[in-house]
């Protein structure tokens, strides 16, 4: 071992063995961090990864896709298709979610395929469990007959000529399990977790006979796969689509990149935080070891061996809290990959948790890889300003008695004027506009702004107290315990600084997120308030599954209008379809409902005018609302035109009005439901909301309509009939349920920023045995010790609390009219929470106080003469 | 387990002005420690006023010296972020007093210690003899019948130790406080009525009113 090494080592275990707490402390508080970081990252990865395999697993050999939008199309297009140069072959794809209804595995869906097994058993990457005798070749086709994956038929306990009952679309259907899929790679496939049925039976089971979902083509190897799509574009009706499969992955990337982007740096913060933890271990390494430093440069040793010494032992923490953060980042990714899973399903596209089991496989590796890289990387940055002082060391001050707090209060002026230019900055940097729809200057005016503040924490801890007479002998036993507590809290403005700064950063960041939040959550209310006026909505069964039940399954016939209003106290009733369109290569929700009856009966929010009167000119002039996020996405307004390409061809719309809605990221267009079946040739209805007359009663007109619409069913579940308060509650519960990671995510960043509370206090303590000795010595009872160290928690508490509020304050303005606006492009009313704000800050008192409670048992627990002794 | 001390036995009556001299490491100021309760014997017993202190809580030895105890130390262990006048204050803040009765103790202490004009100086801006002075006035702010003075000069120059013994040994006579002095300085354990000598944890040799201490 080279010989700085061995010092280094020498060094390090002896510094580790003096202060086995404050190490502890440190590399839990990386660990944190790095955990969260990693979690989310995993997370992140491990859905999109998991769709992408599903996307390719069925894609198979497949080099295009044909697919025409979520109300499928006419499978007559096949034989068009095969005349084109180039298809080698052509093969017809639906592709649904089934539910099942009984047993133990009840309410869960699977992915059902539909292909032509007589043609493809053999080439999409999977082989049935059955020999492919003719009379099971036969048996294949059957309508009933369906195909699990391995895995799925282990935890469904099904096995061969099972029978298991299973909700398609809207039919229920008793099937019978006519083979297991085997994965034929050795790689994970997601044929494992789906379930395949001949294309015809899967057209009959998803009442969608005549129709395809998707068709797959593969292309000859002589000619490119973009001439082949060329060609393929020429017979196609102008809204279906030609693509890659891979493409469909990068769609869902791009659709959920702002919500991956905006959970990822939420879940730097904890790093953020630690980096100021490792920066008060690491100054107060340096403060403790002065004058050690003084002799290793009076003995030779170079300043950059000294920065080194300090950088490898941030180093160090960083490594055992990255070990340490990956493990527990991996355990706390399993948990999120569900929750974010079900997020992205509720508000973007029908996403499954990936397969989970992370531990020692090779991604376990990697991460813990990536783990300890980060925790390093964050460590040593956050040491480098202690090292360099270190560094700096005048070898004859660190030697003789002396106090290197003196040269920092020169700095705490400089820090200051510092920091209020970085709010200025802070300040300029949130005009610009995104940059590729991300929100860059954004973020970096958070950066800044946290910055700014935390160059001002030193001179709110040093100069506060100074500016009134704090103490005196009339302030009696209290006052003369704070009075020790304040000043002593003030003698370190960097140290102490830096505490306060991790707190603030905690808090400001919990506040910011939550003032954030809760005006969303204000906004979709009012929101909510407003539009959705339905006494009741009748919706398929399993329509609040959002996207994971598949297209089929989120849609009711249209004759049951008739149904729904010859009911007599049903004063009108209105049929809404909602389905997912490619307008300009966005991804957009197009709803067509009854717009002169929506006018009468309920309303849209609309930037501009009157809901009414608009919505019934775009009936009138065959005209579009658009959502606020959409316009701005698209770059239209009130009176521009859009062009959208329909299956009866392109087609334009004057705009009539922008609407706010908040149901979707992705955009949402609005037109009368006469226009859009004439363009789409669909006649489905995803929602019927229905008004009552005045005076009617709810319950028993729900139960009449369950009554009425049960002969309807044929079968099939009965119609979900919610009311608009049961409509409202689900929708603040999805919202509520996108920001609980959010919740996870400032919870840790918070304890990270108590964890520095512990350490400064535990470094105050270690510091000053002699003088709790002394007052013990003069007739300080323990209790009074303890007194003392609390009083100081608290001092830093308030200071922190303090600067975490003004930052907060100013946090949410960001998030509310920067960040959140240029990612999502939504518009947030922002109201103050006042009752959360009380929470949070009462909250981060308490928490002050419980890191400061056990240092302060600690203190005064300490033996009163090894105090007197400490030099 | 190294015994600091063993076999000592002694009484000191009340009023009486008694030095412990010896060389580094004899246990003098072990015996300091134990008598001010900071520290516990092993075995043994320590009589203060005529009580056994041997089962006494940390809470009851708080007290004790809260009340009866006042102590000044060689580093004089000021409190750095107070004042002179607030250190001083210190003891009786700790035992409750009010504000006005605080602000009367504390200007007889600093008039008696000759300090009244540094009353609003933080300890690093006083000299060694001024610190100690300060710590003189803290150790008897709140009239304790016992005072223990642990090497009182050592960290200061002979000529203000003269003057901080001159000072203890006045004020002490005075209030009429029993003295307990651990020193190595011949100089100092001269104010003192009578001398120990003590050697490997034990009591040698006692001397009156000395004149000369080998301390070697």
């Amino acid at each position: 071992m080279p010989a700085f090494l061995r010092v280094l080592f020498l060094l390090l275990t002896s510094h580790v063995r003096q202060w086995p707490l404050r190490t502890l402390l440190t590399i839990i508080g990386v660990a944190l961090g790095v955990s969260a970081s990693v979690a989310v990252r995993t997370a992140n990865v491990d859905v999109l990864r998991s769709f992408e395999q599903a996307v390719m697993t069925v894609a198979g050999p497949t080099t295009l896709e044909v697919s025409g939008g979520e109300t499928g199309f006419d499978e007559q297009i096949i034989a068009r298709l095969r005349t084109i140069a180039g298809v080698t072959s052509v093969s017809p794809v639906i592709l649904q979610t089934a539910v099942r209804m009984t047993g133990e595995q009840v309410d869960q869906a699977v992915q059902v395929v539909g292909l032509d097994l007589l043609a493809e058993f053999n080439t999409r990457g999977f082989r049935l469990s059955q020999p492919a005798t003719e009379s099971r070749l036969m048996s294949m086709i059957r309508p009933e007959a369906v195909f699990l994956g391995a895995k799925l038929a282990t935890e469904w306990n099904l096995s061969v000529d099972d029978q298991v009952d299973l909700l398609m679309g809207s039919r229920r259907l008793i099937c019978r399990v006519a083979g297991i899929l085997r994965n034929e790679s050795d790689r994970p496939s997601s044929w494992e977790r789906m379930a395949v049925m001949d294309i015809a039976a899967a057209q009959i089971a998803f009442g969608m006979v005549g129709k395809l979902d998707r068709i797959d083509i593969v292309t000859d190897e002589k000619k490119t796969v973009e001439d082949v799509a060329q060609g393929l574009r020429t017979v196609l009706p102008p809204h279906m689509t030609v693509e890659r499969p891979a493409n469909r992955t990068r769609q869902v990337e791009q659709m959920v990149r702002a919500f991956r982007l905006n959970l990822t740096v939420l879940s730097w913060v904890g790093l953020l935080v630690g980096m100021f933890l490792i920066y008060n271990t690491m100054a107060f390494a340096v403060a403790q070891r002065r004058r050690q430093i003084g002799i290793y440069r009076a003995i030779g040793m170079t300043q950059s061996r000294v920065a080194a010494l300090f950088l490898m032992e941030a180093g160090l923490f960083g490594f055992l809290g990255g070990i340490a953060g990956s493990a527990a980042g991996v355990v706390l990714a399993q948990e999120l990959v569900a929750l974010l899973s079900r997020t992205i399903s509720d508000l973007y596209a029908p996403v499954s948790a990936g397969e989970g089991g992370l531990l020692w496989t090779g991604q376990f590796w990697r991460i813990t890889l990536e783990g300890i890289v980060i925790g390093c990387v964050v460590s040593m940055l956050g040491a480098v300003g202690p090292s360099l002082d270190a560094s700096r060391t005048a070898t004859v001050r660190a030697l003789a008695p002396g106090d290197y707090e003196a040269s920092q209060q020169l700095r705490v002026g400089m820090l200051a004027v510092m920091g209020v230019s970085l709010l200025v900055v802070t300040g300029l940097l949130s005009l610009p506009g995104p940059i590729g729809g991300v929100p860059v200057s954004g973020y970096a005016a958070t950066l800044s702004l946290l910055a700014g503040l935390a160059c001002l924490a030193p001179i709110c801890v040093t100069r506060w107290p100074r500016r009134r007479q704090y103490m005196g002998l009339e302030g009696g036993m209290h006052g003369v315990m704070r009075g020790i507590a304040v000043e002593h809290a003030s003698r370190s403005p960097g140290r102490n600084g830096v505490t306060v700064s991790a707190l603030m950063v905690g808090l400001a960041i919990m506040i910011g997120v939550l003032v954030m939040v809760r005006s969303f959550r204000h906004t979709v209310e009012l929101w909510v308030t407003d539009t959705v006026l339905a006494d009741l909505v009748v919706a398929p069964s399993m329509w609040l599954r959002g996207t994971e039940i598949g297209g089929v399954g989120r849609s009711l016939p249209p004759t049951w209008l008739h149904v729904l209003s010859s009911i007599p106290e049903v004063a009108a009733v209105d049929s809404y379809r909602d389905v997912r369109v490619e307008v300009n290569g966005q991804r957009v929700a197009v709803v067509s409902r009854d717009l002169r009856l929506h006018a009468q009966w309920s309303r849209y929010l609309v930037r501009k005018g009157d809901s009414s009167e608009q919505l019934i000119r775009a009936a009138d002039t065959r005209g579009l609302l658009v959502s606020e996020v959409l316009a701005n996405r698209l770059g239209v307004e009130e009176g521009s035109t859009l062009e959208i390409l329909t299956p009866s061809g392109p087609a334009q719309f004057p705009i009539v009005a922008v609407f706010y809605d908040y149901s979707t990221d992705g955009g949402k267009l609005l037109m009368d439901r006469a226009l859009y079946q004439s363009l789409w040739h669909d006649d489905l209805v995803t929602v019927f909301p229905v008004y009552l007359s005045a005076g009617a009663s709810l319950d028993p007109v729900r139960e009449r309509i369950i009554e009425q619409l049960s002969d309807a069913v044929g079968g099939g579940l009965p119609p979900l009939v919610i009311s608009n308060t049961e409509l409202r509650k689900e929708i603040l519960d999805i919202f509520d349920r996108t920001f609980l990671l959010t919740y996870v995510l400032e919870a840790i960043a918070v304890v990270i920023a108590m964890l520095g509370i512990v350490n400064t206090l535990v470094t105050s303590v270690l510091e000053r045995r002699r003088e709790f000795a002394t007052l013990r010595a003069i007739g300080g009872g323990s209790e009074q010790i303890q007194q003392l160290v609390l009083w100081e928690a608290a001092y830093l508490g308030v200071v922190g609390i303090g600067l975490g509020l003004i930052g907060g304050g100013f946090l949410s303005l960001l998030l509310i009219k920067v960040i959140n606006k240029q990612s999502f492009g939504w518009t947030i009313q922002m109201i103050i929470p006042v009752g959360a704000l009380v929470q949070a800050v009462v909250l981060a008192v308490i928490a002050t106080l419980v890191a400061g409670y056990f240092p302060a048992r600690w203190a005064a627990r300490q033996p009163v003469v090894d105090g007197l002794r400490e030099e | 387990m190294v015994a600091a001390l063993r076999d000592v036995n002694l009484e000191i009556k009340p009023g009486e002005f008694c030095a412990f001299v010896g060389p580094s490491g004899c246990g003098k100021s072990t015996l300091l420690h134990l008598v001010a309760g900071l520290d516990l014997p092993t075995s043994g017993e320590i009589v203060l006023d005529g009580r056994s202190t041997q089962n006494l809580t940390s809470a009851e030895w708080t007290k004790i010296r809260r009340e009866t105890i006042g102590i000044v130390f060689q580093a004089f262990h000021l409190v750095h972020g107070l004042t002179a006048e607030e250190n001083i204050a210190l003891p009786l803040m700790l035992r409750g007093e009010n504000g006005r009765e605080i602000a009367k103790r504390v200007d007889e202490m600093l008039d008696r210690v000759g300090m009244k004009h540094r009353r609003r100086h933080r300890p690093a801006e006083l000299s060694g003899g001024e610190q100690q002075r300060i710590a003189i006035a803290r150790a008897l702010a709140h009239g304790p019948r016992l005072l223990l003075a642990d090497e009182p000069t050592g960290n200061i120059d002979s000529h203000q130790g003269a003057g901080i013994m001159a000072l203890i040994r006045e004020l002490a006579t005075s209030g009429g406080q029993t003295v307990l002095l651990v020193t190595h300085s011949v100089q100092a354990a001269q104010a003192a009525d009578y001398v120990w000598t003590m050697r490997d944890g034990q009591l040698v040799s006692r001397t009156e009113r000395m004149t000369e201490v080998v301390t070697s």
